[in-house]
């Protein structure tokens, strides 16, 4: 029985926007990782992962960003997050996710901010 | 409390008061007690002291640059920095904490003033007390949470791990999990089994290090489940993991010495380290996926075997069309053979040829040899002599020289002790009159129309086996009513649960009993025979059976 996932990533003004919805956990998380994997495979280095309706997410859907945050900054890049529930952000923060990615409320911000306004 | 505070100073008290039962932050409500202390005695110095754990500690400090909020109190010390006046927050017998004051600068501080000192510290001490129990509240909250949290990660691994049946996917499941709980962004892990290509997955660390992992297979059962890199013995393992920031080392370890791995794993942000408590929680994540990668493992070798069945079976297929897909139909002779291998694949061959080439049916040549061995070795060399056969009819004059030309061309490929025997008869349907060689092959029967059995023993070696050999031929002729009954020794030396062989006796005792059917039924039912005698042995070898009856 698998928790329900869907996946989206669309590009705006240079920067991929990747929407997560519902569980990402393990059965999930490597196609998470691959939507990452990709987008950085093509080049786009500017990421901001939207979860206004990811649900939950477990370590290793955690682990998905810490794989690439380094790779991705070395090369001038970042992933941001935003829209992140009360419930959720929490396990951001119990884990310190918070002192690593910037977490904006608005998609828009998020995206905004690659623009160095 | 003494009516001599005055007004002014009960006013204070009371606000004083409020401020401190309604905020609940130790550092907020320590730093008003300061301030409301500093302004009303006009001190350019203070301190204030809290109890932490059964030690004294400072928990603010003002105009006292070489006293550092955490460390240790001590009355010497802070008097030798300019405190003068210390008082106890809460009971003098077991207060809570002291504030200390330098000299007021410009009033004494009567005895009123320090009247209204220790009462504001008095109210203090219960607001402390609430602010300290609420802040270790926090804190186990905060534990809790992470408990939760750590407990939701091994669940998640565990259900994630059940349906990964690569071992690629675990080490990807294993290494999420790990970097995403501890916020990591360097990790390296390498995992082993021998006879696979180990399985790598690595982030910010260099490759070369999972290399260098594999010259400590030897000695991972004898690590400890977890351990800090900067316990490691000096080594140039550990160099090198220092190199790549790698802090804590897992092993995976494995019922035996020829599976097992190592998982290397980065710092934590903000100088964050790695409690007993992590590294167990690890060796528990670890651990979990020990289990997942020997059951990968073992899935990936059931595949692998699968293969090969499907490969034996595809190689059975195309040995079945080596053998003759149909027998010679004439008005005066009956043929019937059958085959059937121990194994998937055999190392029997039967054939019928005609000498002078397909629709030329004066000559036929008909052979049943047996390779020795078993199973796929032999049954290359089966194909090996089918080939040979078939391109040699015809070509040659007699037996002897098919024979001896076979021989040589078995013995040019292969080794000494791969060699086949065969029988081979040429049958001249037109005259009845048979030759045969028999290069080393079991005895066959030829069983005359009125039951005697003659023996077609051995002429020669077996072929392959020795170069420059000559085979003898002998012949015979075949009278209507005379059968023939070529076998491999699979049917003469078939054995029973006692290991009784069948034997030549019973064979012709069993097919001069039934020699008037049709040769379908007596191949049928000679199998037969074999199968009963044999009961719940297993059959050992290949089985081949050809049956030539002169009908006229």
């Amino acid at each position: 029985m698998s928790n329900p996932f869907a996946i989206n990533t669309s590009v705006q003004d240079g920067v991929t926007v990747i929407t997560l919805e519902g569980f990402v956990d393990a059965h999930t998380a490597p196609h998470f990782e691959n939507a990452i994997q990709a987008e950085i495979g093509a080049g786009r280095n500017k990421i901001v992962v939207d979860c206004r309706k990811l649900s939950y997410i477990s370590s290793a859907g955690l682990g998905v960003f810490m794989s690439f945050i380094e790779e991705v900054r070395d090369v001038g890049g970042d992933i941001k997050i935003c829209g992140l529930v009360p419930k959720v952000r929490h396990t951001f923060e119990i884990l310190g996710f918070q002192d690593i990615f910037e977490m904006h409320d608005e998609q828009s911000t998020a995206v905004d901010r690659f623009q160095g306004n | 409390m003494s009516f001599s505070l005055g007004h002014s100073r009960l006013e204070a008290l009371l606000e004083s008061a409020q401020l401190l039962h309604s905020s609940l932050n130790l550092q907020d409500l320590l730093s008003h007690l300061l301030r409301s202390v500093m302004g009303r005695l006009l001190v350019t110095k203070a301190f204030i002291a809290v109890s932490e754990d059964g030690c004294m500690r400072l928990a603010q400090v003002r105009g006292l640059p070489k006293l550092k909020i955490g460390d240790a109190y001590h009355e010497s010390e802070v008097r030798e920095n300019g405190i003068r006046i210390i008082l106890p927050v809460g009971d003098e017998n077991s207060p809570v904490g002291y504030l200390g004051i330098s000299q007021p600068i410009q009033k004494d501080a009567d005895s009123d003033e320090l009247e209204f000192l220790r009462a504001l510290l008095g109210l203090a001490a219960g607001g402390i007390e609430n602010a300290k129990a609420h802040s270790k509240a926090n804190k186990l909250n905060e534990e809790l949470d992470q408990k939760i949290q750590e407990l939701k990660t091994l669940l998640d691994l565990v259900r994630g791990l059940t349906s990964s049946l690569e071992p690629d996917e675990v080490a990807q499941l294993l290494m999420l999990t790990l970097s995403g709980r501890w916020a990591v962004r360097k990790y390296a892990l390498i995992a082993w089994k021998s006879g696979h290509p180990p399985v790598l997955r690595f982030k910010g660390m260099n490759p070369d290090l999972l290399a260098e992992f594999s010259s400590y297979k030897n000695t991972i059962e004898d690590l400890p489940d977890s351990m800090k890199v900067s316990d490691l013995p000096e080594s140039s393992l550990k160099n090198m993991l220092m190199e790549e920031s790698a802090e804590v080392l897992f092993p995976i370890k494995a019922g035996d010495r020829t599976t097992g791995g190592i998982v290397a794993i980065g710092g934590r942000p903000g100088n964050l380290s790695y409690s007993e408590s992590d590294l167990d929680f690890g060796t528990g994540l670890v651990a979990q996926a020990a289990v997942a990668f020997e059951n990968a493992w073992h899935v990936r070798e059931a595949i692998e075997r699968k293969k090969v069945e499907q490969e034996l079976a595809l190689a059975a297929t195309i040995q079945e069309n080596l053998f003759p897909s149909s027998l010679p139909i004439l008005s005066n002779y009956e043929f019937s053979a059958r085959n059937r291998p121990a194994r998937q694949c055999g190392g029997d061959y039967y054939d019928i040829l005609p000498v002078g080439g397909v629709g030329s049916e004066g000559t036929f040549l008909v052979c049943v040899a047996d390779v020795s061995g078993k199973g796929l070795p032999a049954s290359l060399l089966m194909s090996n002599i089918q080939a040979t056969l078939r391109a040699l009819v015809g070509r040659v004059h007699s037996l002897t020289e098919l024979s001896a030309h076979t021989n040589e061309l078995l013995y040019a490929v292969t080794p000494s002790n791969k060699y086949v025997t065969a029988i081979m008869l040429d049958i001249d349907i037109n005259t009845g009159k048979v030759r045969f060689v028999n290069a080393g092959h079991t005895s066959c029967l030829l069983l005359r129309a009125d039951g005697e059995a003659v023996w077609l023993c051995a002429t020669g070696t077996p072929l392959g086996m020795l170069p420059g050999m000559s085979y003898e031929e002998q012949s015979f002729e075949l009278l209507p009513g005379d059968l023939i009954a070529l076998f491999s020794d699979g049917v003469t030396e078939a054995q029973d649960e006692d290991e009784n062989e069948y034997s030549e006796e019973r064979v012709a005792e069993f097919i001069r009993t039934i020699a008037g059917e049709s040769l379908d039924n007596i191949v049928d039912k000679v199998f037969e025979e074999i199968d009963r005698f044999a009961g719940s042995a297993p059959q050992y070898d290949d089985i081949t059976l050809f049956i030539i009856k002169r009908k006229a």
